[in-house]
């Protein structure tokens, strides 16, 4: 019984983020426009620079990823944005929700429609520019995808608590913190090009190991010896910091009246 | 346990501030608030804007924490135990707010979903909120284009979508025009009386807590001035009702200071305007009076005391 009202709540924020996307033509764009865009731009960049196959890979990956989590992370860093914008976020937090059924339900959506984008991306970097998609393996493939997701889930984690602290002023941050991200992780370069004080950083975030473990299925030496584990174990970290950053930032938002404000 | 011998709302002590930006000095919004609420009653709690009625809602519908004080809803600590409370109270507000795309069915059903509603149980619900509220020809009109009568009838159907025991009402009636305000009250009474929920609304509206309100507090720049029934609040304040006696000629010669319920009077020339305790109590010992004193009498005129009247003696 319990089960199945925690599955509801979970399943509330997942229709609505579904109806907001669906009724949305802008959302519809980004879901297969920029994706395309994406797509063409760097793979005919490519063409015009004449790199050769695997380096062609390296940077479609970057191209592929960048896209997938910022879709991904969008529909996280969007749950409390929607209601902030609606001016119904004092409706939501008088029913009895968690901050994990919120999560969870906007989550939900930010995996299909990531899942989606890494097709729709993925299919057209084979067709047009004869990129080897299957090299990883489904083994390789789902590792890879389960830490782009758990990347997207830890900057929508850090959007939303910074919604909770500052209000739509935080909007902004919901891209920005991906592309910093982005940046760092050597998404079109290895790390190795970076200065060194900005190659410690990168080392720090989780999406460095996960294209490093990827792109050496097409032949690119490992900048670590074991960078699943070092993925996962970060990203497992980060996951608990911003969950307890979100709940530190709600509870805040109880006690400075932030529900109230982002509702008036 | 909670139980029908315990208040629906016990609060002591409240109080809450809010500081200007991240060092600014903290503005006090509520000072040492008390209140208790019988359960079945509509409590009212007026003030002007800015009183700390909202504040005050918000921290017994548990949106906000309390920095001082306790506060108890149908039994349960609303900061200690507002995961539980949540469950069984509900609030509508002014200005309905919802999500711009969605239907009037979609929003309830979202909000359904939120109270761990479900399948059968949950397409019931919406259908004989649908119907209750008079939305069901609106049912797949996105929220953006409704009226805002509309809006309010949603905001209100949204609130009973979890059957709630205690019902949170800040100004409910606030932006709508006569007819649509006339048909909202009729639904909060219907609620009440119907249904058995409590409700504590707020507004500044005195003649919407006079109809509504079986009890009323007023809050003034945070504090909470004075609680209780109109007409202990009447008692309480000396306000009396007006009863004006107009005569044919001159007035019937009596003491009308000495006349049982008379708490002021006032003669002049044929006219005396007497403040009775209770008017509808009073009025045949006094005419009983007039009558053998064989003085004809023009006219009769009845004001019961109002609010209007209550608020201004204590705001003043």
């Amino acid at each position: 019984m319990k089960l199945r009202t925690n599955w509801y709540k979970i399943w509330a924020f997942s229709v609505r983020n579904t109806l907001v996307n669906r009724r949305n033509v802008f959302a519809m764009l980004e879901l297969l426009v920029w994706p395309l865009i994406g797509v063409l731009s760097v793979g005919l960049l490519t063409r015009f620079l004449s790199l050769e196959g695997e380096t062609v890979s390296f940077i479609l990956i970057g191209a592929v990823t960048m896209n997938t989590v910022q879709i991904a992370q969008l529909d996280l860093s969007y749950a409390l944005l929607y209601s902030v914008w609606s001016k119904s976020l004092k409706h939501e937090f008088i029913a009895p929700v968690r901050l994990s059924h919120i999560l969870m339900g906007a989550g939900l959506v930010g995996l299909v429609r990531g899942l989606l984008v890494f097709v729709v991306m993925g299919g057209l970097s084979v067709y047009l520019f004869d990129m080897d998609l299957g090299r990883p393996g489904l083994e390789g493939l789902s590792f890879f995808l389960l830490g782009l997701f758990l990347n997207a889930a830890i900057i929508g984690a850090l959007v939303l608590a910074l919604v909770l602290w500052f209000g739509q002023r935080a909007e902004a941050a919901a891209w920005a913190f991906s592309y910093l991200m982005l940046l760092l992780c050597g998404l079109y370069y290895p790390v190795s090009v970076l200065p060194q004080e900005f190659q410690v950083l990168a080392q720090l975030i989780p999406l460095t190991y996960f294209l490093d473990y990827f792109r050496h299925f097409y032949g690119f030496p490992l900048l670590s010896r074991h960078p699943l584990l070092y993925g996962f174990s970060q990203s497992v970290v980060y996951l608990i910091i911003s969950y307890g950053l979100v709940s530190l930032t709600l509870k805040h938002a109880y006690q400075r009246g932030t529900l109230l404000r982002l509702s008036d | 346990m909670y139980g029908m011998m315990q208040p629906a709302i016990a609060a002591q002590g409240i109080g809450k501030g809010f500081r200007t930006g991240f060092w600014g000095p903290v503005k006090q919004v509520l000072r040492q608030v008390d209140l208790t609420v019988a359960p079945g009653a509509i409590f009212g709690v007026l003030g002007p804007n800015g009183a700390g009625k909202t504040t005050l809602i918000s921290i017994l519908a548990t949106l906000l924490r309390p920095d001082v004080g306790q506060a108890r809803v149908l039994g349960l600590d609303v900061v200690r135990e507002a995961a539980t409370l949540k469950e069984r109270i509900n609030l509508a507000a002014s200005g309905a707010h919802f999500l711009w795309c969605m239907t009037v069915e979609d929003n309830l059903r979202f909000y359904g979903r939120l109270y761990g509603l479900g399948g059968r149980a949950l397409q019931d619900k919406i259908e004989k909120l649908l119907d209750l509220f008079g939305l069901a020809e609106y049912r797949a009109v996105t929220f953006e284009r409704l009226s805002t009568g509309l809006k309010q009838r949603l905001s209100l159907a949204k609130a009973l979508v979890n059957d709630p025991e205690l019902l949170f009402l800040d100004e409910p009636t606030s932006g709508l025009d006569q007819e649509m305000a006339h048909q909202i009250r009729k639904e909060i009474l219907r609620l009440n009386r119907e249904m058995g929920v409590t409700i504590l609304l707020t507004t500044h509206n005195l003649r919407e807590a006079e109809s509504l309100c079986t009890e009323v507090a007023f809050l003034k720049s945070g504090q909470l001035i004075s609680e209780g029934a109109i007409p202990e609040l009447q008692r309480r304040l000396g306000l009396g009702d007006h009863l004006n006696l107009i005569f044919q000629d001159s007035p019937a010669p009596l003491d009308y200071g000495r006349l049982p319920g008379v708490l002021h009077h006032s003669v002049q020339d044929s006219r005396v305007d007497l403040v009775l305790d209770r008017v509808e109590e009073r009025l045949p010992a006094i005419l009983e009076a007039v009558y053998r004193t064989e003085k004809k009498l023009a006219q009769v005129k009845i004001k019961p005391v109002d609010l209007e009247e209550i608020y201004r003696e204590i705001t003043h």
